[in-house]
């Protein structure tokens, strides 16, 4: 007897930032018919403006499709989105986990990318059935049987049937979507088991609360149940099951092999946390689902709000981005500098960035962070070991007995011609070489060591323009490692300016002291005297540069046709000077604090 | 022509109650109209206005505009004082000013003015320009002295952008003082010109004893002032504003066509009166371009308020300032120290914004 866990098929895309994996998503979405298409914005599962955007998806959204097959039975799809980037490989693989199969998209003019070996191995990791994809075959550039023995060579899977579409252009939608059916397993749980779902995302709903999404391994779930969390130890009871297709449609019960939706009264996100597993509190699953971690913050930076006053604007801001993401986390401090504001840590780089950009646009906050650090394990004196991801809270050199910062392992692929130069980058910056492979005759896989505080800081943004953009670069944290760092502070007409303080290796406070400086003096414009900037470790200043007091700043004529001209010409410098920050007397606008973060070609 | 008289005549009719205690002919060179034409004008200021008997009554002009008969006519007419746009003394620097005059021609305007009974001269220079070198223009300023006019200007050449200079400047084919040498030769000129007797009464100029313009201390004294004619702003009752600069706009509003003038709104109807704020600012930052400042008790005067209520803002800026030399306050009176002139702009920009009582009622 055929069960119903036969038709379901659930599944990722998994691909390379840029691939097309959204794009296919829609595709999917349109051909089985579950939004008409005119409703259809374009790229349906990003459903941020920011991720529509900058191309790249962030948040989980997962759907729920039927399709008519060609063998006249219909089937369920269980679309599991996956965000696509190098910060969420955590979010990824738990969204992998909750799938039989993913399709693996390759772009066809550009082949296999970093991200898309990491999100293979991902795959890898849980068992999946791999079904590969060529994408972008319209474009002339296109070689899909140099990408298949690629995918083969270095994936080691068979690429011989894999499709050739184009998501754009709709062509081969068809052939993935019977791929589907054919080769991904049906999930095979057990209905009559004690429940085991995987929490693999879950968003806050301000009328539902926690909405969690998840997929049912064994057993059934309904409204009233009383669940129970694993890993969190929380009960809840249910208010409500369903799934997204796309709307949410309330069922009674899920099933074991379905994925959906619960709802329990859950009031923050991080109480139901992705990788945690749901059971029934009064029969509960022998052991919770394997891979459950909890995510931890890699990168910290102050966010200030640009005006004092809006303090409480930045925090409430903050508390609602924290309710639906619980990678992210801050807490109150203060600078001397820049006053009220909060320490926040983030995953990575890029999840900073999408922080800061939503706190702009969706609350229409102007913010200043400052510059983003590690956590360094500092090991004092006395043997006690003190975590420090703020370089102001750095203890005095005296009582230190060392210090220990992150190394990460980068896997960094490029075209061969940028061998030389990035190899010189990745030295630059720290790296040890572990070692080097040719994927194919044009393209170089590289396998390095490195501390993440040279990652972070602008190892992304020189690894593209050193290889005009076909870099790519996956890193994950190994292990904590000894290492000579000092605390570089930055002075402006002698006064310390906390916000600028920064961690860097001994052999580059130097030239990071330098370049500081030099941003600086090209910024900060010129004071009724002269401001002296330094770069100093310690009382021992390493780096200085002057910036001249202007001497002429004087209006010649002013008679009766010139007054209006004037006014308006004197308010707009009181503008300006709005802009900036006041530190002692010194005045500095705020592009300067993410000025002296940013990479410089000309370096 | 006509649109003008049209416009004294009505303005005249709407100031009626005003005395008019100064006059001045400007925007350019006057002079190039014929004397006749000008003296006219005048004729009908003094009839449709109440023009006080000791008037100042000035006419701007540059070298080789007028001949002796011309002044006559001036003088005839009731002109009591000439301002003279000389600007240099040598040739090669007014050559590259675009300056149509020589040196020798400014010596024979000059001569002919005072033969004219002229006695009351105001000569204006100018500074970091092309070719002036800080010798040149010292020698120029002893030239200059020698004349004994009774008022002098000195201004320092203002890159604005879309003229020529400023191009250049940008192309760095301009060669001028740097911000340095300018400054110099601004103190310079200020020195020499108080050690020859005169007073240095408001940034760019300086006058003998009671040969200061009384019309331009009126821009400075936040004092009413109506322009007349074409593109010329006015400041009365409050309201700033200003006729229209084309020609075929500026003729349909005061034309003499009762019918289309009558139509049309003046500019002081359609002015928007200054706030508060706009004014105590304006009384600012034109009242600290005279060398002895505001005077604080006109301020109270004026506005009903101390000065302070204003600016509790400001009071710590104010205090460094005046510490560091830049401001000072003495005998009841707030202003610039020559410190403090040479980055005004900076230092005038900080009192854009002063407390109201207004402003308050919206932040609570």
């Amino acid at each position: 007897m055929s069960s119903y866990q036969d038709k379901i098929r659930n599944f990722s895309i998994i691909a390379h930032i840029d691939h097309g994996k959204s794009t296919l998503a829609d595709r999917i979405i349109e051909k089985t018919g579950l939004v008409a298409q005119r409703d259809m914005k374009e790229q349906f599962l990003d459903n941020m403006d920011l991720e529509r955007e900058r191309g790249i998806t962030i948040k989980l959204q997962t759907t729920r499709l039927v399709y008519h097959a060609k063998d006249g039975e219909e089937y369920i799809f269980n679309l599991i989105d996956t965000p696509g980037h190098v910060d969420f490989t955590y979010e990824v693989s738990r969204s992998l986990a909750a799938c039989e199969g993913a399709v693996l998209i390759v772009d066809a003019t550009q082949g296999v990318e970093a991200q898309t070996l990491a999100n293979v191995y991902l795959a890898l990791d849980e068992n999946l059935e791999i079904l590969p994809v060529l994408n972008k075959i319209d474009l002339a550039s296109a070689r899909p049987d140099d990408v298949k023995l690629e995918i083969e060579e270095i994936i080691g899977i068979d690429a011989s049937h894999a499709p050739l579409i184009s998501a754009k252009e709709g062509i081969g939608i068809e052939d993935v979507l019977e791929d589907i059916v054919k080769n991904i397993p049906a999930p095979q749980g057990d209905i009559n088991g004690k429940l085991k779902a995987l929490i693999f995302d879950s968003y806050y709903d301000s009328y539902k609360g926690v909405v969690i999404y998840s997929r049912i391994f064994d057993g059934r779930v309904k409204k009233g149940d009383i669940i129970l969390l694993m890993n969190a130890k929380k009960r809840y009871e249910v208010t409500e099951v369903g799934y997204y297709a796309p709307g949410p449609v309330a069922v009674k019960e899920l099933r074991a092999g379905e994925v959906g939706y619960i709802c329990a009264s859950i009031k923050q996100v991080r109480d139901a946390k992705v990788g945690d597993t749901i059971t029934l509190d009064e029969d509960p699953a022998d052991e919770p689902c394997a891979g459950y971690k909890n995510p931890q913050s890699m990168v910290y930076c102050g966010i200030y709000p640009a005006e004092g006053e809006k303090y409480e604007t930045v925090k409430d801001a903050l508390e609602k981005l924290q309710v639906n993401d619980a990678a992210f986390h801050f807490e109150p401090e203060t600078s001397t500098a820049l006053g009220f504001g909060f320490r926040c840590g983030f995953l990575g780089l890029l999840h900073m960035e999408i922080i800061v950009e939503r706190l702009e646009r969706e609350f229409d906050l102007a913010v200043i962070t400052t510059s983003p650090s590690v956590i360094y394990k500092v090991v004092m004196n006395d043997g006690t070991i003190q975590m420090i991801q703020n370089p102001t809270n750095l203890p005095g050199v005296m009582e230190i007995d060392h210090i220990e910062e992150p190394i990460v392992k980068a896997d960094i692929m490029i075209p061969k011609d940028y061998v030389g130069s990035i190899m010189e980058l990745c030295q630059d910056r720290r790296g040890k070489m572990i070692h080097m492979e040719y994927i194919t005759e044009t393209r170089v896989q590289l396998h390095y060591e490195m501390p993440l505080n040279e990652v972070i800081y602008d190892f992304f943004d020189a690894l593209k323009s050193k290889t005009r953009g076909y870099g790519s670069l996956d890193y994950e944290f190994v292990r904590y490692e000894k290492s000579n760092v000092v605390k570089l502070d930055v002075l402006l007409n002698k006064e310390l300016v906390d916000a600028f303080s920064m961690i860097v290796h001994e052999s580059k406070a130097a030239s990071r002291g330098r370049f500081v400086c030099g941003k600086l003096k090209e910024i900060i414009p010129m004071h009724q005297f002269e401001v002296p900037i330094q770069a100093a470790i310690g009382q021992k200043v390493i780096a200085r540069e002057t910036v001249k007091a202007y001497r002429k700043d004087v209006i010649a004529k002013c008679y009766g046709g010139d007054i209006s001209r004037k006014k308006k010409l004197l308010e707009k410098q009181k503008e300006g000077k709005k802009r900036m920050r006041q530190f002692g007397t010194v005045e500095v606008p705020q592009e300067a604090f993410t000025a002296v973060l940013k990479y410089d070609d000309n370096k | 022509m006509s649109a003008l008289f049209s416009e004294i005549e009505r303005q005249g009719r709407e100031y009626r109650d005003y005395v008019v205690d100064t006059v001045f002919f400007g925007g350019g060179t006057p002079t190039v109209i014929p004397a006749q034409q000008l003296a006219a004008v005048l004729e009908s200021i003094k009839k449709n206005f109440k023009v006080a008997d000791n008037a100042e009554i000035t006419i701007e002009s540059n070298p080789g505009t007028m001949n002796t008969e011309m002044l006559e006519i001036y003088k005839r007419a009731g002109v009591n004082r000439l301002s003279i746009g000389v600007q240099s003394l040598d040739n090669r620097v007014l050559s590259a000013l675009g300056r149509i005059h020589t040196a020798e021609v400014f010596r024979e305007t000059y001569k002919a003015a005072r033969n004219a009974g002229f006695h009351n001269i105001n000569l204006d220079f100018m500074f970091s320009v092309p070719f002036l070198s800080e010798k040149l223009w010292e020698e120029t300023l002893l030239e200059a002295l020698h004349l004994r006019p009774e008022h002098l200007s000195f201004y320092s050449l203002q890159l604005e952008e879309g003229t020529e200079f400023y191009r250049m400047y940008r192309e760095g084919t301009l060669e001028i003082a740097d911000d340095e040498t300018d400054r110099r030769m601004y103190h310079r000129a200020v020195d020499l010109l108080t050690k020859a007797g005169y007073l240095h009464y408001e940034i760019s100029n300086a006058a003998l004893p009671g040969f200061e313009s009384r019309h331009n201390m009126k821009y400075w004294s936040f004092d009413d002032y109506l322009g007349l004619g074409l593109g010329a702003s006015s400041f009365v009752c409050g309201r700033r504003f200003t006729n229209p600069s084309h020609l075929d706009e500026y003729a349909v509003l005061y034309g003499t066509s009762k019918k289309e003038s009558s139509r049309r709104r003046l500019p002081f109807e359609t002015a928007i009166p200054n706030t508060e704020a706009d004014s105590v600012f304006e009384y600012i930052f034109t009242g600290l371009r005279r060398i002895n400042g505001i005077e604080l008790t006109d301020f109270r005067r004026r506005f009903g308020k101390d000065f302070a209520d204003y600016y509790p803002h400001k009071v710590v800026y104010i205090k460094e300032m005046t510490e560091q030399g830049f401001l000072f306050f003495r005998n009841g009176r707030f202003g610039l120290t020559p410190a403090g002139i040479d980055i005004s702009n900076g230092i005038l920009s900080e009192f854009a914004d002063p407390k109201t009582e207004f402003k308050e009622k919206i932040e609570k």
